[in-house]
């Protein structure tokens, strides 16, 4: 009952509390957001190697600037994507090889407005998930990245298949409160 | 490797008033569209010490690997004239799959017997959701066809393990990671 009312810090005050200089709680944005970091690095440059520098110099740029985030002025995850994707991009005109974009699918290619949509909402996604408790994100990540049905989730993970349905919606409408501001 | 996504109506069941679906139908939406977030890997598994630069790591890294390599190749000089029946390289494969996992599988001269030594160098890969293990396996036209070995990942994603191949590798054109039971590879050539 603790743990369901302890509240989380926001990610606007653990920027607060890292610009002070809390390193507990650059571990804890770090733990949050580095797979959002590091999507975004890979989407933009394509090649692992330079997309883990890349994210490295992100974090290192998110605590030298921590002090300029203004609470008034929106939430932590704007200014933490901004921050990101700048460093992102300082590194990418470091290093004179040519961007590589993921490909979105197949089609045409989308244009620099709807990938920057699209990078934003993998970010804020990849972000979401990261709130998902430890039996509910294996049911998420196996149905819609390792293409296994509910039956073969049971399956493989050992229990029911009512309780994989059960953590499957419950991880769904823990993401949608998540994801609020995308699915206005 | 895309994999096709999921049946929402699967995931949800029926019983869920109209509002409710929708919201979790947008929610399902932008996980297809958002796909995979990527594996840390062990370089990212920890934030950077951010009381100094940590920028120019692959500079680093190249000094590094270059001092690594003069103590190897002063190693292995040691090492080939106290053991000179080491098999050498034949080849090295890599493999790729989605989330930024990647493998280097270097196969070493068969044995007299045809065996082939291998070591499978993992990166990216954590242990399977369910415990199971991962087994690499050489295809042909883009089926499973011979196994050449199981094993469980590290925590951290990052895993080393040798392997042996009783197989014409000629005969097959690719090679594979998959779960154990399962058929979609989670890295391939």
């Amino acid at each position: 009952m603790d743990d369901l009312q302890r509240r989380e810090p926001t990610d606007g005050e653990l920027i607060q509390r890292i610009a002070v200089g809390e390193r507990t709680a650059f571990d804890e944005l770090y733990r949050r957001y580095a797979r959002a970091v590091l999507g975004l690095a890979l989407r933009r440059l394509g090649d692992r190697g330079r997309a883990e520098d890349a994210s490295q110099e992100a974090f290192v740029a998110i605590w030298r600037s921590a002090r300029t985030y203004d609470a008034n002025r929106g939430s932590g995850a704007p200014w933490l994507y901004a921050v990101a994707r700048n460093a992102i991009t300082d590194g990418l005109r470091r290093t004179p090889e040519p961007p590589v974009d993921v490909p979105d699918g197949p089609g045409r290619e989308p244009d620099p407005s709807e990938r920057a949509e699209d990078a934003w909402q993998a970010w804020r996604v990849h972000r979401a998930l990261e709130v998902l408790p430890e039996h509910e994100r294996p049911v998420i990540e196996l149905a819609y990245w390792r293409g296994l049905s509910q039956s073969e989730i049971a399956e493989s993970l050992g229990i029911p298949l009512g309780t994989v349905k059960t953590r499957t919606r419950s991880a769904l409408a823990r993401l949608a409160h998540e994801l609020d501001g995308e699915l206005e | 490797m895309s994999t096709r996504p999921p049946d929402f109506d699967e995931l949800v069941g029926s019983d869920v008033e109209s509002a409710e679906r929708e919201r979790l139908q947008r929610v399902h939406d932008l996980l297809v569209a958002a796909g995979p977030p990527p594996e840390l890997g062990t370089r990212l598994s920890t934030a950077p010490s951010a009381g100094r630069r940590i920028g120019h790591s692959r500079r680093r890294a190249a000094i590094l690997a270059l001092a690594a390599t003069l103590g190897a190749a002063i190693f292995g000089v040691g090492y080939l004239v106290a053991s000179s029946d080491r098999p050498s390289t034949d080849r090295v494969v890599a493999m790729t799959g989605s989330g930024g996992a990647s493998a280097s599988l270097e196969i070493f001269e068969a044995d007299k017997a045809g065996n082939w030594p291998m070591e499978l160098r993992v990166d990216g890969l954590g242990p399977s959701a369910g415990g199971g293990l991962y087994q690499l396996w050489l295809t042909m036209n883009g089926e499973l066809a011979a196994l050449c070995g199981s094993f469980l990942a590290e925590r951290d994603g990052s895993t080393v393990v040798p392997m042996n191949a009783p197989w014409k590798l000629d005969d097959f054109d690719g090679w594979v990671v998959v779960e154990q039971g399962k058929q979609l590879p989670l890295l391939s050539t």
